[in-house]
């Protein structure tokens, strides 16, 4: 093999043929994008720790486009970017952004998924919503791309304490280092859905130049 | 005055038509056995008017979702949100009082649609149809979280409507009720509202139509319309509670301009009667406006 080869071959490896979605810097984005998703910005955590914000997304250019791609093998990129009228205007229409990390959340969901062994359903605002979105008071995952509500499990609604205690459990012992909102009703808690995260990761692609 | 006294009569000498309507009225609240009864009426084709103890303040039951979706389109006219704008459905709302956490029991909602889609989002159009055509109140808390009560006082105030309307929290807040916080309500309250409209001047005539449009979906029939002949459209919200019966709504006629008309009621918990006795205010009322000439107006 001669050098030449080897480096097509080290290109080819990084141009991700599967995944077309393009990455931006969000330091490039146009300013009503920049003030929604305020990329690479500190924000205070409910714990006054400041926490960087992502500053590289992956852009998605239609619904369409969202409803085709996979993330993992049971998961659609449109299952993480489902918000309500409550997210931040420009960021409810397509081109959308999402932190480059969703892919990370992706594979521990689908890992999630196995050991449940039936369909997890990520609930609305409950995949990425961005720091604007109005749900979002102090620095969340899920602005980060790596956290998400789950509000049913196969046939089970996680509305109550039983369903979600059970779940929580079983996301813990499946996937090293996810932290899961306890049951309850005050801030900090959750009674209608599991919260798992995966805490605030940054990911870079290696085709960032910057 | 206090919130549940009011005058019977107006200020000015009854016509015949009223001074008949009056008994009539009274002789089937008598015969009812409510509590208290107030009715409001606007006819658009003679100007004709009626206010019976209008000024009386009722829990509002279900009645108060008509201010709610006049602030739901207050928010579409202002371009803060569109019909199509989504919704995240979800039954967790938190009570006036100290900001508890409550839920509306899918078992008192007629309609499951929107207990269904728990998890994923609906349109804020299909929310408010939901609202008002089978008093969804899941429908009615998530409307009333995404534009918030003061912004519905405030599209009140802004329309000159306020006066008689009372809204202070969102529906099945039992701890609220307990603490007696309601939302309030008088005959001439909604009357203002119903009137505005049937002429079509909330924000545009327009989304007037768009609200009336929804109103006419109305699947719960056994007050205002029951006794109205087949061609009569009635655009209505009922409310029910232990204690309160009521109907609110807009009745077209052929060949004739609409009425307004809103009938409140209370009663003890036990009571029954209380559709069979709004549907006969209704009919007495009918009767008086399309009869011959010798009940017209002075």
């Amino acid at each position: 093999m001669t050098a030449s080869t080897r480096l097509d071959e080290t290109e080819r490896v990084n141009e991700s043929p599967n995944f077309p979605l393009r990455v931006v810097d969000g330091l490039t984005l146009p300013p009503e994008y920049r003030k929604a998703l305020r990329p690479g910005e500190d924000w205070m955590d409910a714990n006054s720790f400041p926490r960087q914000l992502p500053r590289y997304f992956y852009e998605i250019p239609s619904w369409d486009t969202a409803m085709k791609i996979e993330l993992a093998s049971h998961f659609l990129l449109w299952e993480f970017i489902q918000v309500d009228v409550r997210e931040a205007p420009p960021l409810r229409t397509f081109p959308r952004y999402v932190p480059c990390a969703i892919t990370l959340l992706a594979v521990c969901l689908e890992r999630f998924r196995e050991a449940v062994g039936t369909l997890v359903h990520i609930s609305a605002n409950g995949g990425y919503r961005s720091p604007s979105h109005r749900f979002s008071k102090n620095a969340t995952p899920h602005a980060w791309g790596t956290a998400a509500n789950i509000y049913r499990i196969g046939d089970t609604y996680l509305d109550n304490r039983n369903a979600i205690e059970r779940f929580s459990l079983i996301a813990r012992e499946t996937l090293p280092g996810i932290w899961t909102r306890p049951y309850g009703a005050p801030t900090g808690y959750a009674e209608d859905h599991l919260h798992l995260d995966l805490g605030y990761v940054l990911s870079v692609p290696r085709d960032v130049k910057s | 005055m206090t919130k549940t006294e009011s005058k019977a009569t107006s200020a000015n000498p009854a016509s015949p038509r009223e001074r008949a309507l009056r008994h009539q009225i009274e002789k089937i609240e008598k015969e009812s056995g409510a509590k208290a009864i107030a009715v409001a009426l606007h006819d658009s084709e003679t100007g004709f008017q009626l206010h019976y103890h209008a000024d009386r303040w009722f829990h509002a039951a279900s009645t108060i979702k008509v201010p709610i979706l006049l602030g739901v389109f207050a928010a579409i006219d202002r371009g803060e949100l569109l019909p199509h704008s989504r919704v995240h459905v979800r039954n967790r709302f938190l009570s006036v009082v100290e900001d508890i956490p409550f839920r509306v029991e899918a078992g008192r909602d007629s309609n499951s649609a929107v207990h269904n889609a728990i998890g994923k989002m609906m349109r804020v159009d299909e929310l408010a149809y939901h609202m008002i055509t089978t008093s969804s109140n899941l429908a009615t808390n998530l409307l009333l979280g995404v534009i918030g009560p003061a912004s519905v006082n405030e599209t009140l105030r802004q329309l000159h409507v306020d006066d008689g309307i009372e809204l202070k929290r969102g529906v099945e807040d039992e701890l609220a009720f307990e603490k007696g916080i309601n939302n309030m309500v008088t005959a001439n309250g909604l009357l203002r509202i119903l009137v505005m409209l049937a002429e079509g001047k909330a924000f545009s005539p327009a989304l007037s139509r768009r609200m009336m449009d929804i109103l006419h979906g109305q699947e719960f029939n056994q007050g205002i319309p029951a006794r109205l002949p087949k061609a009569a459209r009635v655009a209505h919200k009922t409310g029910e509670i232990s204690t309160v019966a009521h109907d609110a709504g807009v009745v077209y006629l052929p060949k004739r301009k609409p009425y307004s008309l809103v009938i409140l009621t209370e009663w003890d918990p036990s009571a029954t009667g209380r559709l069979r006795t709004i549907a006969a205010i209704s009919q007495t009322i009918y009767e008086l406006l399309t009869q011959g000439p010798e009940l017209k107006d002075e």
